[in-house]
């Protein structure tokens, strides 16, 4: 997943925030994983700037439907 | 005569080296591991079959197969080394690419009978141990004025 998320990242550079966290190596990562109730790796959560989750996408999803869940974020 | 008796001898002989090759045929499709569904993993684990959970310890604790071990990636090799390789082992992880690595490991090391739960936990049906601090909305991740994308990935 990780050339399409550097793809994803560089083009939606200023409209999405994205933060991402290697959940091996990160503390803080795996804190909000389990306050995010997610049980998977990779998982992916989409939320509004209002702060309201718009979708979560857990394993691999195809560039088409992340970038779909990217144009939707408000 | 003679052909006819070589005919049905030979004919038998057909029929045993069929018979013998469906016998000693290997069940399972593998040396030593074998991929099962989920149904059939609940069943194993009810067994008492040794279960191995090899994702991460902050996966594992939100929440994971009732009795299942961590035994993340990076620690198998060092917690194998004491395990018995006749003992039964089921293995799984969220969707079974990092399981898949391990069984390989497992059975490079002479484990003999390995159930593989190919599809991950994501396919578990029965019910999971959970976790105790599950809240909706981390007070961390609220965005300041832009939607924001989380990703929560690991190197394997």
């Amino acid at each position: 997943m990780k050339p399409v998320v550097d793809r994803l990242k560089q083009d939606y550079e200023g409209t999405v925030e994205f933060r991402l966290y290697d959940v091996d190596r990160s503390q803080e990562g795996q804190e909000l994983m389990r306050q995010f109730g997610a049980q998977y790796v990779p998982t992916f959560v989409f939320l509004n700037s209002d702060g309201t989750e718009v979708d979560r996408v857990v394993g691999e999803s195809s560039e088409e439907d992340m970038r779909a869940i990217l144009d939707s974020l408000k | 005569m003679d052909s006819k008796k070589l005919l049905i001898w030979g004919g038998i002989a057909v029929v045993a080296l069929a018979a013998l090759f469906l016998i000693m045929r290997p069940a399972g499709g593998g040396a030593g591991a074998e991929n099962v569904s989920a149904s059939r993993a609940a069943e194993l684990a009810a067994a008492g079959v040794r279960v191995i959970d090899v994702r991460t310890p902050g996966e594992f604790e939100t929440s994971h197969v009732p009795g299942a071990e961590n035994v993340p990636m990076d620690a198998l090799s060092t917690e194998a080394a004491g395990w018995d390789p006749a003992e039964p082992l089921l293995i799984y992880c969220a969707t079974g690419a990092r399981s898949a690595q391990a069984v390989q490991y497992l059975e490079a090391q002479g484990f003999e009978t390995i159930y593989h739960l190919d599809a991950g936990l994501v396919a578990w049906e029965g019910e999971l141990e959970k976790g105790t601090q599950v809240a909706p909305m981390p007070p961390d991740a609220v965005p300041a004025g832009t939607p924001v994308m989380y990703e929560f990935f690991t190197d394997w």
